[in-house]
């Protein structure tokens, strides 16, 4: 009976319609729902008895290009990447202030120079005085609160960290989740498309945060890698950890090995037991999380030393008196060379000797470096900043003659030989008639605290209550977090007038120690560790202390500048990847409005076939 | 981040729309501050050139602050130095031509105002610009000088001598027991007559320079001896008419002064001359006499006055230096001795020099630039200073008794003194010398100073087009933008009109 063949067609055709209609409407519903994919109706004609065929309703389709999708995760966590960076790097330049403004280091050491410059023009004013305390304490307090400014971004990275991981971590177990769900087979129902939607949307979130490998397989399941390869995702999800240390001071660092690190690290520990430390290892490369753990670990860190170089050059450089060796005595001939003082040479302060070797004509610049804590030595080059010196660390507690025989085993092969004639003296001579090598010169650099020693030097800026002597310790160098630390020594809060009185009975009027200083802060040339970014090991940059601040205001706002630039560069790239995820596998209203005509049509058209198949029936039946 | 989701129309013109708007802030608030940006990063590749451009200008603005300073200083001191110059011309006129009339105080009408020139000069070098006195060397917090009553008169409880009672102890030191000049004299009838200084060594009295004479047939020696000593023998033949004794002798100022006798036959004999007498004996007692009258009258007008001036060089030197009376009575004391704070006035109480080579210019250095400095400092105990200052004082200081005899005289000889010594001397450093130093540092200065202007004009230039906007540009982008973005938002209106929605 083929009208009730055609009934059948009919009325298949109506349910697929009505099925494509709630797609239609469930598309434009969702028109605006992130990640929401358009969905088309999967139908096929199935022949029924001898002629024609109905229509069957095979699933759902999600029109998803997958191309666009994985361009897009790639592009999403370059974009957090460079986002998170420059983000950072801006805050940062609010820690340096507005240039224009009174708030800024170099406008704290411009009034600085311009204070000291008024009290050697009137070096008995009071008030001139207190002038140079104040603008002493200005850039003291300046770079503190510019190096609280900058671990408080490390702090930020370190918690920004924690929540990315919590973050990741959840979405890591919600694709697992959905993973297991889709498991029951290869469906295409709407349910099955709507989860699939759902997975998408944890993946991108993941892919935020990190760089990430997508693989799916024939039965639906997707498997997470990191691009460098360590698996994130299969059928159970991987757990990250991230301790996270609620303190973070500049002397804070992160260090591969646990019983040593001071901040958090990240963890992964397999479903199936075994973790990875994915710090160590540099798993991680880009999205949020690379560019928390480089900003911690690196770019703030860089920032932070570049105010510890200050401030320590800061101080040393208005502490720090060398004193040339007298020749040693006739009574050493025919060995010759030179007798300094050992007095007053604190840890970190260093003994110059400078001998040549006449064997090869190379003449060589020892540093001979106080230290007290035996657990440092030997002493690494880039103890001193000074590119063309051999650095050689020696012990101090053990008294001077522990220190000859340090040094007489250290630099016998040298053809030196060092002695302690008496007292604090130390002697250091060349080899006499052997000839084979000579002394040029011989002298101490040490850090003067006393105000009134009767040399202009002194400790104006203290770190803490202690000198600065850039004494090397089991925690690293006095160098590290100095800019947190600095202050103006408390003795000249208290007696002014050792900014003038450089020795028992200065004049009131005598500018002795404030031309020093003037003359220290604007023409002193010195070097400055390549750790601050500014020089490197073989070329360490050199010169004065406004040459160095301009060197490292300039490089942190071209970075800054820089990472803006790619971050907005990146943006664009998202954009135009989005958009053409969105034109490619959005909902267009258009083609949905024009879908929904088409449907209304062929809905009439089924119901007419419908009516024309009762009016035949009608008919059938009145004839009979 | 790109806007996810939002509808396939929405993001990509959202995310422009947001854009312009971030754009069009930026742009508002450089138009407010005038600044392209308030950060290191937003001012571009020159930031690190604009940095050094601001220490610039701040340096050149702290060179301004230095030379204004300088400069005000100068001029206090320059004022000083003017009232200085303007005391020695009237002491010195006062020196020269006023009357030698005593008053009721011992003083002429010239010594009265040269006290209260004293008095002025001490309150010009005690003058301060600000809280620094500037003529104390480096103690700018310490006056240059004890007070003009200290100086002159001593302590007020009478412990520390002044220079009234150093002048008095060195008057009788100089002239002696005998009022001679601490010289001895053979008495009448004694042949040869002889005239010997009565102690060596010895830096008081008068000292025999040379003696010469024509006395006809006569012996004169010396000075000769230890003590030096002189003696004329007539050896028994009578000198000439107009033959003549000569001797001349040294006074403690350095001065040189001869007494020359003449032989005459006129009785009596005028000052100068001596008789001639009826044997060679009666002429040795003649000539005796009158060459003791003569001797006495040096002593007692020209050597008061030279001692007197020896006596405030002593004082204003440093040490201050008076009679020693260790071991000697004043009257037959041999040497000076120095004046300890505990029992002579100071002067001088600024900052004395360090060593040969610490000039008094030195002491106050002001840097005007990079590496130009300038020096303004000054001491009161300068040689300009000093010598203008001990010679007032000496004029204010010296009393004389109306009855003395030689009253006349010994103002004459001290007015003499002070008005020569008031005169620039030869060699010495002057008040106007120390003028052209300040107006050597003022000048320089000033170069300095319109140097500094000009470039800092260049500079401040340079700042403004690196950290600086043009408002014009500004607006004229601001313009643009909200052109673009009413254009943005008229178009998305319209975009979200046309739906296939609407029409069905």
């Amino acid at each position: 009976m083929s009208l009730g063949q055609a009934l059948a067609t009919a009325m298949s055709g109506l349910r697929a319609n009505q099925a494509a209609l709630a797609l239609v409407s469930s598309n434009v519903a969702n028109s605006e729902t992130p990640g929401y994919i358009k969905k088309s109706l999967i139908q096929t004609a199935t022949t029924t008895a001898d002629y024609g065929s109905s229509v069957r309703i095979a699933g759902v389709n999600r029109e998803l290009d997958a191309f666009v999708q994985a361009q897009l995760r790639t592009e999403m966590s370059g974009a957090a990447y460079a986002n998170i960076r420059s983000t950072f790097l801006s805050n940062l330049q609010g820690v340096y202030g507005n240039p224009d403004s009174t708030g800024t280091l170099e406008a704290a050491f411009n009034t600085l120079t311009t204070a000291i410059q008024a009290l050697s023009t009137s070096p008995d004013s009071q008030s001139a005085r207190i002038g140079v305390i104040n603008a002493a304490q200005n850039i003291a307090q300046q770079l503190n609160q510019a190096s609280q400014g900058v671990q408080a971004l490390r702090n930020t990275a370190e918690n920004g960290l924690a929540s990315s991981v919590s973050t990741a971590n959840n979405a890591m177990s919600q694709i697992a989740a959905i993973n297991n769900q889709l498991l029951s087979g290869n469906q295409t129902d709407a349910s099955t498309a709507s989860l699939l939607d759902q997975r998408d949307q944890y993946i991108n979130q993941l892919s935020q945060l990190m760089d990430i490998k997508v693989v799916t397989n024939g039965s639906n399941q997707v498997s997470v890698f990191t691009t460098s390869g360590v698996q994130l995702v299969g059928v159970e999800a991987a757990k990250l950890t991230f301790d996270a240390q609620g303190t973070v001071t500049p002397n804070t660092f992160w260090n591969a090995d646990p019983t040593k690190s001071a901040l958090g690290t990240l963890n992964i520990y397999f479903p199936h037991g075994g973790s990875m430390d994915l710090i160590a290892t540099n798993s991680i490369r880009s999205g949020t999380i690379a560019g928390y753990i480089e900003l911690r670990d690196k770019t703030l860190v860089q920032a932070q030393s570049q105010l510890d170089q200050l401030a320590a050059s800061l101080s040393s450089t208005l502490s720090d008196q060398t004193v040339a060796g007298t020749a040693a005595p006739a009574s050493t001939l025919p060995q010759q060379g030179f007798d300094v003082d050992l007095a007053g040479l604190q840890s970190g302060n260093v003994i110059h000797v400078s001998y040549k070797d006449n064997v090869t004509g190379r003449t060589h610049n020892l540093s001979i470096v106080r230290v007290d804590d035996p657990s440092v030595l030997p002493l690494p080059n880039s103890a001193t900043n000074d590119p063309n010196d051999q650095v050689l660390g020696v012990d101090f507690s053990g008294g001077i003659g522990s220190v000859v025989t340090q040094l007489n085993a250290a630099l016998g092969g040298a053809n030196l030989q060092f002695s302690n004639p008496s007292g604090t003296t130390l002697r250091v001579l060349d080899d006499g008639a052997a000839n084979q090598s000579d002394v040029l010169s011989a002298s101490t650099t040490k850090t003067v605290t006393a105000a009134n020693s009767g040399a202009p030097q002194f400790s104006l800026f203290t770190d803490g209550n202690v000198a600065y002597t850039g004494a090397i310790g089991a925690n690293g160098s006095q160098q590290i977090g100095l800019a947190a630390r600095i202050t103006v020594n408390t003795g000249l809060l208290s007696d002014p007038a050792q900014l003038v009185a450089y020795a028992p009975g200065t004049a009131s009027g005598d500018t002795t120690r404030p031309d020093f200083i003037l003359s220290q802060l604007t023409n002193a040339s010195m070097y400055y560790s390549p750790q601050t970014g500014v020089g490197t090991p073989s070329a360490p940059y050199k010169g004065t202390l406004l040459n160095y601040t301009q060197q490292f205001l300039s490089t942190q706002g071209n970075a800054a500048d820089a990472a803006k630039q790619l971050a907005d560069g990146q943006s664009v790239v998202l954009n135009t990847l989005q958009n053409k995820m969105n034109a490619t596998s959005g909902v267009n209203m258009d083609d949905e409005m024009a879908h929904l005509l088409a449907l209304q049509n062929a809905y009439s058209a089924n119901a007419r076939v419908m009516s024309a198949i009762k009016d035949m029936y009608t008919a059938l039946l009145q004839s009979m | 981040m790109a806007i996810d989701g939002v509808g396939s129309r929405s993001s990509y013109i959202g995310t422009s729309i947001l854009n312009l708007k971030s754009q069009l802030d930026d742009l508002n608030q450089q138009l407010a501050t005038g600044k392209i940006s308030s950060t290191y990063a937003g001012q571009g590749v020159n930031r690190g050139l604009a940095v050094g451009l601001r220490a610039q200008v701040s340096a050149f603005d702290a060179y301004a602050d230095t030379a204004t300073n300088i400069n005000t200083r100068i001029n206090v001191a320059n004022l000083s130095l003017q009232g200085l110059v303007d005391l020695n011309t009237q002491v010195k006129t006062a020196a020269n031509g006023s009357s030698i009339a005593l008053g009721t105080n011992g003083q002429t009408a010239g010594q009265i105002s040269a006290q209260s020139a004293f008095a002025n000069a001490i309150e010009l070098l005690n003058t301060r610009s600000g809280d620094r006195y500037l003529f104390s060397g480096r103690a700018t917090d310490t006056p240059p000088t004890a007070t003009a009553d200290e100086i002159l008169n001593g302590s007020a409880d009478g412990t520390r001598a002044g220079l009234s009672q150093v002048i008095t102890e060195r008057k009788t030191a100089d002239l002696g027991a005998s009022g001679m000049g601490r010289l001895n004299m053979s008495g009448a009838g004694v042949s040869p007559i002889t005239l010997a200084e009565d102690v060596a060594p010895s830096v008081f009295g008068l000292k025999l320079s040379a003696a010469s004479s024509t006395l006809t047939g006569a012996t004169v020696t010396g000075p000769a001896g230890s003590p030096p000593g002189i003696s004329v023998n007539l050896n028994g033949v009578n000198p000439s008419e107009g033959d003549k004794l000569s001797i001349t002798f040294k006074l403690p100022d350095g001065t040189s002064e001869s007494v020359t006798l003449t032989a005459t036959t006129k009785s009596p004999p005028q000052p100068g001359e001596f008789l001639i007498g009826a044997t060679a004996a009666n002429t040795t007692d003649n000539l005796q006499g009158a060459l003791s009258g003569a001797v006495k009258t040096l002593a007692n007008t020209s050597l008061v006055a030279a001692s007197a001036v020896a006596a405030s060089n002593g004082f204003f030197g440093s040490p201050p230096m008076r009679v020693d009376t260790s071991s000697l009575p004043l009257d037959s004391a041999t040497g000076l001795v120095a004046g300890t704070p505990t029992n002579t006035i100071s002067w001088y109480t600024g900052e004395v020099a360090q060593s040969a080579t610490d000039s008094a210019r030195g002491t106050a250095v002001g840097k005007i630039d990079q590496s130009i400095t300038v020096q303004y400092g000054a001491r009161a105990n300068e040689d300009a200073f000093r010598v203008q200052l001990q010679n007032i004082a000496v004029y204010a200081a010296v009393t004389t008794s109306a009855t003395d005899p030689y009253a006349n005289g010994q103002i004459t000889a001290l007015s003499q003194r002070v008005a020569l010594n008031l005169s620039p001397q030869q060699g010495v450093q002057t008040i106007q010398d120390i003028q052209a130093d300040f107006a050597g540092a003022q000048t320089a200065m000033k170069a300095a100073g319109a140097r500094q202007a000009q470039v800092k004009t260049m500079t401040q230039t340079m700042l403004d087009s690196i950290e600086g906007v043009s408002p014009e540009e500004t607006a004229t982008k601001i313009l643009a933008l909200q052109t673009s973005l009413s254009a943005s938002y008229q178009t998305t209106a319209m975009l979200y009109q046309l739906s296939l929605a609407k029409f069905l």
